[in-house]
């Protein structure tokens, strides 16, 4: 199956749209997760992500991968989007990475596949780094899902990350869109103006060239946002607004994501 | 070359994200320095491009696709330190939004594709282009070539963080607790797949860019263009150390050649060889027949990280030679900058006070 | 009466394109002005430097008497009231917009100027009842349609109450409603104590948004008036390129002369 270039990365830069879309309706919802303090949210979910890598056995970590199911039921994402985006995708990946390991890992043999032995250390270490994986990536998925991506930046602010960073990110952001866009226009023009599928060279040429004027467009607009900001009165320190404030039930969930985490840590030491 | 969360263990994660935080800070200053408030929406747009570009499913010679990084046309129009936090951004935001490589592992990423890389294109950018015209044909191939080489020292880094994980990190029965492949499986794997897609996808967008860019906005290259601004010192004596470089490269890939050599170098021999050697015919005749009493005494006061340049968890020799050369230069490298730069600073103190 | 702005013998090159060529211009308080002129006249360069985001490279420019140039810019004494009283819409609202969302986007001029969080939120409030954005508020910029990210970036200037508003071709790419919507925001500031100056290619909203019309052509004045009066001169006006004249039908005649494609009827 050979696919244009232009069409497969067009198929990309729809998932880019579609994944901004599904976070913003998710983080309309009304669930568990939504209901806290979006600081709260990210140190609890990044705590238990460090729970997941300092965890040392297996059944700790399926815990983990269960936990992590329930908060996104009762975070009103639907485990069917959960398995399509997050679980197939990276299955796909690790599990290829892993099975091998079955077979090349030394240590006591279990069975044999013709001349080839599966141990046992070979598959104790496929199914940890398969169930890391996975884990790890629901719960950052579930942070992200649950919460616009100007509220994740406000909330790496509070947690003292330096505001350039916090600037850039947002700004990074909010453009990556708008050249996706442009792109996206360039790549329908030419698909207008071509007939048949172009050779590779010629795919290639026209991607340099998309990317070039991409480029140019790029430093034009660096230059305008610049003026734009200092017209804005923008000298160079940038101010941003911190507005949240930390209810009960805030308290009471970041500890419990602490204490999950720790026993978590504590049990699979 | 996205590194996901549970490949790499919570210590080698840490010592990564310091060592891509000192990159961000040093980047950060240099940027800042050089362009003021202009940092913010500079780095960020160029930053909003690398991620659109490493979206370009490319088609490379051969009927195959792959996935370009940016960093080389980022390196050459930006800088190193513009590079750097450039693609930091792109990454943490493909890490935090689209899932695309961990966030415990984000430290890890950058430090290979945001801040290895960078200083890779750039220094063989500015290594093969040297003075060259800025529309001339030569700045596309020496795009081409950084790219392929820094797309290619990324994923090496990344192999041997792989690689040493098993060794490292793994429970009390043997098993692996994280990547289980170990550095004689990881390199390879892992370099295969770079030598021949990843790095030709860079090479193809660096090349094409540059040569897109000679035409289009040939200012946009001059930043990097070995042009020299007043007052710069250090950039006017890379070109030509130039030769110097290319020579050092060339003995470090011939390093391994000594393994060819049978028996032991004329004084080098170790208490233990001594002795043995009485009872074999392998070192030359002008060995001393017994051992010196100095020489037992002080054989045991100091013990090398890498005892005959073999690391201990590297099991090829030739690859072992590599490796020592590698980080001996390195450490050579670093000394001498340190110590350049000192010098500099106390020169401009004695000239400014 | 000093004049607000007064430019003398100004200049500017843009990357080695000169864009000003030896311009002089005064501009009173109160007006309400178009800058008339083709693309590539040197509207939005003037307005950019009315605004102090360039200085000329001859010639001077002074705001109240003052000569502004870029070491005076530099001083936040003078800066921070500059920049609140005067306020510039870009014409390409991606470029004013790069905040995540609408709100932060309203909120960021006064946060920069220093006020107080409880006046940022007050005032963000207002303006955005007042421009009709509050269902917006949380959107971010690539979900709003275009007229709605025109009324962002002048939502994102009149939060701070200017005195001087510099709008870049307010209505160009809009639908009609939302042009509609612009034109009648900028005739209700007339009589009030703001300065307008829009820079526009579009003859027909002229009248309505403006009391004097200054027309440029490469880089210079080419002629001031009264709009009726600047209007009406098809000779200025197909020389400096803002109308054509070819063959065209209507009423089953065939024939050709200076006009512009547009809703306003013309007699013959």
């Amino acid at each position: 199956m050979s696919r244009s270039f232009l069409e497969s990365t067009t198929v990309g830069f729809g998932r880019a749209f579609t994944r901004a879309m599904l976070s913003e309706t998710t983080a309309q919802q009304r669930g568990l997760l939504q209901s806290l303090d979006p600081r709260v949210r990210v140190v609890g979910l990044f705590a238990l992500v460090l729970a997941v890598e300092l965890s040392r056995k297996i059944a700790v970590v399926a815990a983990l991968l269960v936990v992590a199911v329930v908060m996104a039921v009762a975070s009103r994402v639907s485990i069917f989007t959960l398995a399509k985006r997050v679980w197939l995708i990276a299955l796909g990946f690790t599990g290829v990475i892993a099975l091998p390991a079955i077979f090349v890992t030394p240590g006591r043999p279990i069975a044999a596949l013709g001349t080839v032995a599966i141990t046992e250390q070979g598959l104790r270490t496929a199914a940890l780094l398969v169930l890391r994986v996975e884990t790890a990536v629901t719960f950052t998925t579930l942070l992200v899902l649950c919460t616009p991506w100007s509220h994740v930046l406000k909330a790496l602010r509070a947690l003292r990350l330096p505001k350039e960073a916090i600037v850039m990110l947002a700004m990074t952001y909010r453009y990556v869109f708008l050249l996706v866009e442009t792109a996206s226009q360039m790549f329908e023009s030419r698909r207008s103006r071509t007939v048949g599928v172009l050779k590779p060279q010629g795919q290639r040429r026209m991607a340099a060239r998309t990317a070039g004027v991409l480029l140019s467009k790029s430093f034009a607009l660096s230059d305008n946002v610049y003026l734009a900001m200092q017209s804005r009165g923008f000298r160079g320190d940038v101010q941003v607004l911190s507005d949240w404030r930390l209810t009960m039930w805030d308290f009471i969930a970041l500890f419990g994501f602490l204490l999950a985490g720790s026993f978590a840590v504590w049990m699979g030491r | 070359m996205h590194i996901p969360d549970g490949y790499l263990s919570p210590s080698t994660c840490g010592v990564l994200y310091v060592g891509a935080g000192a990159g961000w800070y040093g980047a950060l200053k240099r940027v800042k320095r050089a362009l003021l408030g202009r940092v913010i929406p500079l780095i960020s747009v160029f930053a909003a491009f690398s991620f659109v570009v490493m979206m370009f499913n490319l088609p490379l010679p051969g009927g195959t696709t792959g996935h370009a990084l940016g960093v080389t046309i980022a390196a050459i129009v930006l800088g190193p330190s513009g590079a750097i936090l450039a693609l930091s951004i792109a990454l943490a935001i493909q890490a935090l939004f689209f899932g695309d490589g961990g966030i415990t592992t984000l430290g890890a990423n950058c430090f290979n594709m945001a801040i290895i890389a960078s200083l890779v294109a750039y220094a063989s950018y500015r290594l093969i282009a040297a003075r060259a015209a800025l529309t001339s044909r030569r700045r596309v191939v020496a795009a081409a070539i950084a790219g392929y080489l820094a797309v290619n020292a990324a994923a090496l880094i990344a192999a041997v963080e792989f690689g040493i994980q098993p060794m490292l990190f793994h429970d009390a029965s043997g098993t692996p607790l994280y990547a289980p492949y170990p550095l004689s499986i990881a390199v390879p794997a892992m370099m295969i797949g770079h030598l021949t897609f990843a790095g030709l996808a860079e090479a193809v967008i660096s090349a094409g860019l540059v040569a897109y860019l000679q035409v289009a906005d040939p200012a946009l290259l001059r930043a990097t263009s070995g042009v020299i601004a007043d007052g710069d010192d250090a950039r006017s004596t890379a070109p030509s150390f130039r030769r110097l470089w290319i020579m050092i490269a060339v003995f470090m890939l011939l390093t391994p050649l000594g393994i060819l050599a049978a028996g032991r170098a004329w004084g080098e021999w170790s208490p233990a060889e001594l002795a043995h050697a009485a009872s074999s015919a392998s070192t030359t005749g002008l060995a001393p027949s017994t051992v010196p009493a100095g020489l037992q005494r002080l054989a045991s006061f100091w013990t090398a990280p890498f005892p005959a340049y073999a690391p201990a968890f590297v099991h090829s020799r030739g690859f072992g030679y590599l490796l020592s050369a590698m980080f001996g230069i390195g450490i050579v490298l670093i000394f001498s900058l340190v110590a350049r730069s000192l010098a500099a600073r106390s020169r401009r103190k004695e000239s400014s006070a | 009466m000093t004049p607000l702005f007064e430019l003398r013998d100004v200049c500017f090159d843009y990357e080695g394109i000169p864009a000003l060529r030896g311009l002089s211009l005064q501009i009173n308080r109160s007006e309400r002005l178009a800058l008339l002129g083709a693309n590539g006249s040197g509207k939005s360069t003037l307005l950019r430097m009315l605004d102090g985001l360039c200085s000329p490279s001859q010639g001077s420019l002074h705001f109240e008497a003052r000569q502004l140039t870029a070491e005076l810019l530099q001083r936040d004494d003078f800066a921070l009231p500059f920049r609140r009283r005067v306020a510039l819409v870009f014409q390409n609202p991606d470029v004013q917009l790069f905040n995540p969302t609408v709100f932060d986007e309203v909120a960021f001029a006064p946060l920069q100027l220093g006020w107080s969080r409880e006046q940022v939120l007050s005032r963000v409030e207002q303006t955005l009842e007042y421009m009709r954005l509050t269902g917006v508020r949380d959107r971010p910029p690539y979900r709003l349609s275009g007229g709605e990210k025109k009324r962002v970036a002048l939502a994102s200037v009149l939060v701070l109450d200017p005195e001087v508003l510099l709008l870049d071709e307010p209505t160009a790419t809009l639908d009609p409603r939302s042009q509609s919507q612009i034109i009648d925001l900028i005739q209700e500031w007339k009589g009030s104590s703001k300065t307008v100056i829009s820079a526009t290619h579009q003859l027909e909203i002229v009248e309505d948004i403006a009391d004097r019309v200054i027309l440029l052509e490469e880089g210079k004045v080419a002629a001031m008036g009264a709009p009726a009066e600047i209007l009406s001169n098809n000779e200025l006006l197909l020389r400096a390129n803002l109308v054509h004249a070819h063959r065209h039908s209507h009423n089953g005649v065939v024939h050709s002369h200076p006009h512009i494609h547009s809703h306003s009827k013309h007699e013959h």
